[in-house]
C-alpha cells in the first residue's frame, strides 16, 4: 500500500470516527428491549388503517389540497423560471455567435451573472426551509405551501431551462442573425422551438417533485397530507397515519402514470410536430379536433382556477389580508441579519452535527442498497428460460420472490418520505441526530438500491454472458463483470446523493432529528428572525461548498 | 463423442414472427477432433456456439454434452460443463474496464471459491497470476497485463480473449471467428496458434472461419451450415469447387443478422 493510501484511509478512519461522535451514534439503543416494543406496538397500531367516513372526507380534502399545491406550485415556479432562465442564458447574453466580441463583458454579462446566482440561491435553500419562511410570513395552509413550492423550483427549473437553451443547435441561429433578424426573434424563432420539447418532458417531471414535497410540507404547517400525518401522529393515530400514506402513495403512483402519458401524447408531438400538423390539414375531423381542443382548453383552465383556489389563493385572501404587504413586512424583521459572534458561534455542534448525518446516513444507505440491490437486479437473480439445463419450479419461485421482496422493500423505503421516517425512529430512538442519521439512511437505501440495482441491470451484457459462458457463478459475475462496469456510474450516484443528503439533513431537525433544523425550528419559534436569516445564509454557504466537493469527487471516481 | 447433437433446432422470436436460426442439425463430434465451420453471415454459426457452450437451449432435437442431455443438467451440472468448454467471441466480450491480466484471470473463475474470487480482485494467488502471465506470454501481450482491456487495439482484445481461453484450459475449445478483425498474417498465427495448442494438448476445438484456405490447411474436419442446417461435413481433402459454390451462393433468404439475434436476448429473462 502506497503512502498516499494510507494517508487517505487514516484521515477516512478520523472522518468517521469523528461523524461517529458528533451523529451521537448509539447502536446499542436499537437492541434494547424497549425499542422493539416501541417499534412492535408502533407496527400492530398501525393496523387496521383507519377508514371512517368523517376521517375519510378529511384524507381527501388533505389530498385534494396537496396536488392543487402541486399544481400551482409548479404553474407559478415556471412563470418566474422562465425569464430568469432566458436570462441565465450565456449563449444569449455573452458568448456565441449572437455576441459581437465587445459585448462580452457589458450588461448582457452581468444580468446573466445575477440570474444565475439568484436561482443558485433559490436552489440551494431547502423547500422545506421555504415552507417554514412563508408559515410565518403568511400564516398555516396551504398558501404557504404553493409559495414556497414556487420559489425552490423555479431555481430548479430556471437551471435547467437555460441548459436547455444553451444546448439548442447554433446553426439556425446563426442563419436567423445572417437575415438580420433582432435578439427577440432569433429566440422566438430559433431557440424556443428546439427547446419546447425539452421544456415540457422538464416541467413534467419538476411536477412530479413538487408533488412529493407538496405532501411533505405540511409538515411545517403547510396544509395537505403532510400536515394531516404530523397531527395523527401526534395524537398517536397510527391507524390515520397508515391511511394518508398509502393515499400519498396512490397519489404518486397516479401522478407517474398521468405524467407518463402526458410525455409520451405531448413532447413527443412536439418532437415531430411537423407531420401532425400535415395530417391534420387534411383531416376531414378538422372542425371536431377544433371544437375538442376549444373543450379542452377549458377544462384545462378551470382545472387551474380551481387548484389555485384549493390551494389558498382566494380573491380575500390576496386582496383584504393584504399578502404583498404580510410578505415585505416579513423580509422587513428579518434584517440586519444577526451576525453577534454568541449566535454565531454556538452553531458550530449543530452544523458538524448536519454535515455528520448526511455522511453517516448516507453511508448507511449505501451499505442496506448494496445487500438489497444484489437480489433486486434481474439479470442477477433469474436464470433466462432459454438457458439449458433443468428449471425447477421450486427454484424459480424462490428466485421470484427474492426478486418481488426485495423491490418492494426498496420501494417502501423509497416512497416514504424522508420526514415521516424521522417520526418513526424518534418512536424507536427519540429525538436527535441519531434518529436523523437512520431515517435518512432508510430513505437513501431506498433511493440508492433502486439506481444500483437499474445501473446492473444495464451493463453492457457480453462480458457478462462470456464470464457465465466459462463456468462462473452469479457471484463472480457480479464481482467481476457487472461490478467493474458499473463502478464509475454506482460511485458518482451516490456522490449526488450525498450532495441532496446533505441539504436535507439541515431540515430533518424541524421534526426532531438534529442538525441544523433544530436551531432553525427553534428560533421561527421564538421569533428570531434576524438570526433565521443568517442560518439561510450558512446553508447556502454549505450547499455550494458541497456543490464544489461533490464536483471534485465525482471526476475523482469516473 | 464429446457433443452429439440430434436434429437439434433453435428459433428466436423476433417481435412476432419466429426466426429459424438453424434447423435439423445432426453431428457428432469426438473428443480431440478439430473441426472448422464454415458458412455466410447469417448460415447459423453463432447461435450454434451459443447452443454448444451452454448459453442457449435448443429449441428442437437434443443435445448432449459428453453423454450428459444438456437440458436436464441442474446448476452445478451446468457449470461444471460450463467450465469445460472455453469460447472465444466474435465480439471478445472482455470487461472493458478491466486490465489484461485481471481479463486473462477471469478464465480461472469456474475453478475458484468464492473467498478466491473476493481475493483475487485485491491480490490473486500466486499460482494463478503465474499462469495468466503464461497464458499472455504464449499470446503475445505479455507487455501489455497493465493495460485496461478497452485500451487495447482490436487484433490485441482478440489475442486477450485467446488467453482467457488458455487460463481457463477447458477440454473443448470454441472459437467464433476469431480471425476475422486481425489482418491475414495475424489471422494465420491464431488459427496455428489455437490449432496448435489443440492438438499438442489432445482439446476438441471447433472454429469458424471466414477463409477456406485457414480451414483446409489447419482442419482435418470441415462443416459447412448453409441457412441453419447442415450443407456438408466432410474430410478435409474432399473440400471442393462446388461444395463451396453451394455453400456461398446467394439466395438472399439468411435467417437474420447476427447482431438481430442477440440484441433480442439482452435481458430477456426467465421472470
Amino acid at each position: 500500500m502506497t503512502f498516499r493510501g494510507i494517508l487517505s484511509a487514516v484521515a477516512g478512519f478520523a472522518l468517521l470516527v469523528f461523524c461517529w461522535r458528533f451523529a451521537e451514534i448509539h447502536p446499542g439503543v436499537l437492541l434494547r428491549p424497549a425499542t422493539a416494543a416501541a417499534l412492535w406496538s408502533f407496527v400492530r397500531r398501525l393496523f387496521p388503517p383507519d377508514l371512517a367516513p368523517e376521517f375519510l372526507r378529511t384524507v381527501m380534502r388533505a389530498a385534494a389540497q396537496t396536488m392543487a399545491t402541486a399544481l400551482a406550485g409548479t404553474l407559478l415556479s415556471l412563470t418566474i423560471a422562465l425569464p430568469l432562465g432566458v436570462l441565465a442564458t450565456g449563449t444569449l447574453w455573452n458568448r456565441g455567435v449572437l455576441v459581437a466580441a465587445g459585448d462580452r463583458f457589458g450588461v448582457g454579462w452581468m444580468a446573466s451573472r445575477l440570474a444565475r446566482t439568484i436561482l443558485g440561491f433559490l436552489r440551494a435553500v431547502p423547500d422545506l426551509l421555504w415552507a417554514l419562511l412563508f408559515v410565518a410570513a403568511v400564516g398555516l395552509g396551504s398558501l404557504a405551501g404553493t409559495l414556497a413550492l414556487a420559489v425552490a423550483y423555479s431555481g430548479v427549473l430556471g437551471r435547467v431551462y437555460a441548459d436547455v437553451f444553451e444546448h439548442v443547435d447554433t446553426q439556425p441561429l446563426e442563419a436567423l442573425q445572417s437575415t438580420g433578424a433582432t435578439r427577440m426573434q432569433i429566440f422566438l424563432r430559433g431557440v424556443w422551438p428546439q427547446a419546447l420539447p425539452h421544456l415540457m418532458a422538464y416541467t413534467l417531471y419538476s411536477f412530479e417533485c413538487c408533488v412529493r414535497a407538496a405532501a411533505v410540507l405540511g409538515f411545517v404547517g403547510a396544509g395537505g397530507i403532510g400536515y394531516e400525518i404530523s397531527i395523527s401522529m401526534r395524537l398517536f393515530e397510527y391507524g390515520q397515519v397508515l391511511t394518508l400514506l398509502l393515499v400519498f402513495l396512490v397519489l404518486l403512483t397516479l401522478t407517474d402514470a398521468a405524467s407518463r402519458y402526458l410525455r409520451d401524447r405531448f413532447v413527443s408531438r412536439a418532437t415531430s410536430a411537423r407531420e401532425t400538423r400535415a395530417e391534420g390539414s387534411s383531416s376531414r375531423w378538422l372542425l371536431t379536433s377544433k371544437s375538442r381542443r376549444l373543450v379542452g382548453w377549458t377544462a384545462v383552465l378551470s382545472f387551474t382556477v380551481a387548484s389555485f383556489a384549493l390551494a389558498g389563493f382566494a380573491p380575500e385572501t390576496l386582496l383584504q389580508a393584504g399578502i404583498a404587504g404580510r410578505l415585505s413586512g416579513f423580509v422587513r424583521r428579518m434584517f440586519p441579519l444577526d451576525l453577534s459572534w454568541a449566535f454565531v458561534s454556538s452553531l458550530g455542534t449543530a452544523l458538524l452535527q448536519t454535515i455528520a448525518i448526511s455522511l453517516i446516513g448516507t453511508l448507511i444507505g449505501m451499505a442496506f442498497a448494496v445487500v438489497l440491490a444484489v437480489p433486486a437486479t434481474s439479470t442477477l437473480t433469474f436464470v433466462r428460460s432459454d438457458s439449458p439445463g433443468k428449471h425447477g419450479v421450486t427454484d424459480r419461485a424462490l428466485r421470484w420472490l427474492r426478486f418481488w421482496s426485495a423491490r418492494l422493500v426498496l420501494n417502501i423505503l423509497r416512497s416514504i418520505p424522508e420526514l415521516v421516517w424521522v417520526l418513526i425512529c424518534i418512536l424507536a430512538v427519540g429525538i436527535g441526530p441519531f434518529a436523523g442519521t437512520i431515517a435518512l439512511g432508510l430513505h437513501t437505501a431506498g433511493v440508492l438500491g433502486k439506481l444500483y440495482a437499474e445501473t446492473m441491470e444495464e451493463v453492457p451484457h457480453r462480458p457478462v454472458e462470456a464470464l457465465r459462458s466459462l463456468g462462473a457463478s452469479p457471484m463472480q459475475v457480479l464481482l467481476w463483470a457487472i461490478w467493474p462496469q458499473a463502478r464509475p456510474l454506482l460511485s458518482s450516484y451516490t456522490v449526488l446523493r450525498w450532495e441532496t443528503n446533505l441539504r436535507a439533513s439541515t431540515i430533518l431537525g424541524l421534526v426532531g432529528g438534529g442538525g441544523l433544523g433544530q436551531v432553525i425550528y427553534n428560533n421561527v419559534q421564538l421569533g428570531f428572525y434576524p438570526r433565521l436569516t443568517t442560518l439561510i445564509l450558512i446553508i447556502y454557504a454549505l450547499v455550494l461548498a458541497s456543490d464544489w466537493i461533490g464536483e471534485r469527487l465525482r471526476l475523482h471516481v469516473a | 463423442m464429446i457433443y452429439s447433437l440430434q436434429s437439434v433446432g433453435r428459433f428466436f422470436q423476433q417481435r412476432r414472427e419466429q426466426v429459424q436460426a438453424l434447423k435439423g442439425v445432426t453431428l457428432q463430434i469426438r473428443p480431440g477432433e478439430q473441426v472448422a465451420l464454415l458458412g455466410q453471415s447469417g448460415a447459423g454459426k453463432t447461435t450454434l456456439f451459443r447452443l454448444l457452450n451452454g448459453t442457449l437451449r435448443p429449441t428442437a432435437g437434443s443435445l448432449f454434452f459428453d453423454g450428459h442431455d444438456t437440458v436436464s443438467l441442474n446448476g452445478s451440472g451446468l457449470r461444471a460443463m460450463r467450465r469445460r468448454v472455453g469460447t472465444i467471441y466474435q465480439q471478445h466480450n472482455l470487461v472493458p474496464s478491466l486490465t489484461a491480466l485481471e481479463n486473462t484471470l477471469c478464465g480461472a473463475l469456474g475453478r475458484m471459491s468464492l473467498l478466491g474470487t473476493l481475493r483475487g480482485m485485491l491480490q490473486p494467488a500466486k499460482a494463478d497470476s503465474e499462469l495468466a502471465l503464461h497464458a499472455l506470454e504464449l499470446v503475445g501481450l505479455a507487455d501489455k497485463r497493465t493495460a485496461r482491456a478497452d485500451e487495447l487495439s482490436g487484433g490485441q482484445q482478440q489475442r486477450l480473449a485467446a488467453a482467457r481461453v488458455l487460463m481457463q484450459s477447458p477440454d473443448v475449445i470454441l472459437a467464433d471467428e476469431p480471425t476475422a478483425s486481425l489482418d491475414p498474417e495475424l489471422a494465420e498465427t491464431m488459427t496455428s496458434l489455437l490449432a496448435g495448442l489443440a492438438r499438442d494438448s489432445r482439446k476438441t476445438l471447433i472454429m469458424a472461419v471466414h477463409k477456406v484456405d485457414l480451414a483446409t490447411r489447419y482442419f482435418a474436419r470441415v462443416v459447412g451450415l448453409r441457412a441453419g442446417g447442415v450443407a456438408f461435413d466432410v474430410p478435409q481433402s474432399e473440400v471442393q469447387g462446388d461444395l463451396l459454390n453451394n455453400l456461398y451462393a446467394r439466395d438472399g433468404k439468411s435467417p437474420g443478422d447476427r447482431d438481430g439475434d442477440y440484441s433480442q436476448y439482452k435481458f430477456r429473462c426467465a421472470r
